[in-house]
């Protein structure tokens, strides 16, 4: 499966929205997918990048492990990770896992694009 | 390509499978058990908690407990009954303490790759229990029952 599969990327004012396009981060397959497309989009310095889960139902611990890797190397390049669009399901295992206070996270991925270019703050 | 090697299902409603170390092999396996709580009924909620808490629960198995060798096997164990489901997961590996997992939820973890997934089950499911060793774990789900372990601040949006 091609990066372009997993990860469709737009860029906006500035900011990189990345949609992830899986249904699911599940299996070892979709994990590995998953984080390898997710690996080009801490390699521009100071990059501000909008990740997108609008259609993602499941996924599991190894997920979140690749989210945090691009949060750490974001940071590490002076970069800056949002989070948006969000399942309900999901939203839950990121309370559950306290994630919700490492990540900033955003109802609409336009409030997420708007914070990273500071015009507001409207974090759930 | 070998899948699992055993599917047998006893009076009690226990079925059990055999599966070599390998993550590619956990799908066919969730997805049986998923159909069996779908063909009783079990609602979507139920049916994310007990696929999260397989998931977990297997990939902890291979690779932290059989350190994805793969000729070491996996027992999986399920019944899926009127009022509850209970799966178990065991492996070959020398085991380990649950209780000396570091808690992923403080500060100074959150960025650690490790504690979330048995974290997960435990929130998810409704009773989780190891055997002595820490190699064999045993998780209940109740029909109906609410996920638990939910940050009291946390909402469902």
């Amino acid at each position: 499966m091609a990066d372009k599969d997993i990860i469709q990327t737009i860029e906006r004012d500035g900011v990189t929205i990345a949609r992830v396009r899986l249904e699911a981060i599940l299996t070892s397959e979709q994990v590995e997918a998953f984080g390898k497309a997710l690996l080009p989009l801490a390699d521009v310095p100071g990059r501000r990048v909008v990740l997108n889960f609008l259609g993602v139902h499941q996924l599991t611990s190894m997920a979140l492990g690749e989210i945090i890797r691009l949060h750490k190397r974001l940071a590490e390049a002076g970069g800056e990770l949002c989070l948006a669009d969000i399942d309900p399901r999901i939203w839950e295992v990121f309370a559950i896992t306290r994630l919700d206070r490492l990540f900033r996270i955003f109802d609409r991925e336009e409030e997420a694009v708007a914070a990273l270019l500071g015009e507001g703050e409207a974090e759930t | 390509m070998p899948e699992p090697t055993a599917d047998i299902r006893d009076p009690t409603g226990w079925s059990e499978e055999v599966l070599p170390t390998r993550l590619s092999a956990i799908r066919e396996s969730e997805r049986r058990v998923l159909s069996r709580l779908a063909e009783l009924g079990y609602g979507e909620d139920c049916r994310f908690a007990v696929r999260l808490a397989i998931e977990e629960a297997l990939i902890n198995a291979m690779k932290h407990g059989n350190r994805m060798e793969e000729s070491r096997k996996v027992r999986l164990a399920y019944r899926v009954l009127a009022d509850r489901v209970e799966i178990r997961v065991a492996d070959e590996g020398a085991g380990f303490q649950p209780a000396c997992i570091p808690d992923p939820t403080v500060d100074e973890n959150l960025q650690r790759p490790c504690g979330r997934g048995i974290m997960l089950m435990r929130s998810y499911m409704d009773e989780v229990t190891y055997s002595a060793n820490g190699a064999e774990v045993h998780m209940v789900k109740y029909r109906g029952s609410p996920v638990r372990g939910f940050p009291p601040e946390g909402r469902r949006r």
